[in-house]
């Protein structure tokens, strides 16, 4: 795989200002994220063999109230008013399981329609909507650990 | 129709909504699920926060592609 293509799988945002390059772009994350599904025997098994762990269990109580309330950010542009929190959301976005950091990208980085990112990779709405489901739930658990959470203790 | 969601569904739905447009059932009980439950205002607040941070983060690497951070 050349340094560049590498590189832009990385850092994807890094590439995104150049227009002409979402095509290309769309066509790597779809083989890559085509090739990790097709390891698998069913669709289903991608769901929980990357990322077996029942994020909602860890975040409800049995009855369905939260564990812990969810706290309060403050205001986003203050927090993207500095290169720093960039930083943490990128490293938040990189300890995504694979699928699912692939799957986040085309949806806000890409700014694909769910039905366009279903087509390209060929999967259905609901599994689609099961890994944009954790991938947000893990970037705000990961936002309130390393940005918020980190902020209080300093 | 069922009109009372736990925090856990409308958690469900909320994330939902990000990706799709919700049935109006749906979008019916969860207004009222959230105009009453303050733990998931603050997580509407949190995913508006989300939203609006991603794109000022991918504004901010269009706009500054030379920065060249190791690793």
């Amino acid at each position: 795989m050349s340094e560049s293509l590498l590189a832009a799988l990385e850092r994807p945002q890094a590439f995104l200002g150049q227009s002409q390059l979402k095509t290309w772009l769309i066509g790597i994350l779809k083989h890559k994220v085509v090739d990790q599904l097709r390891r698998h025997t069913r669709e289903a098994t991608i769901l929980v063999g990357e990322d077996g762990e029942d994020l909602d269990d860890a975040l409800f109580q049995a009855d369905g109230h939260w564990r812990d309330a969810p706290r309060d950010w403050g205001d986003p542009d203050a927090a993207c008013a500095r290169q720093q929190f960039f930083e943490v959301l990128q490293t938040c976005c990189d300890q995504l399981p694979p699928v699912q950091a692939r799957v986040f990208m085309m949806r806000e980085w890409l700014e694909l329609e769910s039905n366009e990112i279903c087509q390209e990779l060929a999967i259905t709405s609901s599994n689609l909507w099961v890994l944009l489901h954790r991938a947000r739930l893990r970037l705000r658990d990961c936002l309130q650990v390393r940005w918020f959470s980190a902020a209080e203790a300093a | 129709m069922k009109n009372t969601l736990t925090c856990r569904e409308a958690t469900r739905l909320l994330l939902e909504d990000e990706d799709r447009e919700l049935p109006a059932a749906d979008r019916i009980a969860l207004q009222v699920h959230v105009k009453i439950c303050f733990a998931c205002q603050r997580f509407v607040s949190q995913l508006n926060f989300m939203r609006r941070a991603t794109k000022a983060w991918r504004k901010h690497s269009e706009t500054d592609v030379d920065d060249d951070r190791p690793g």
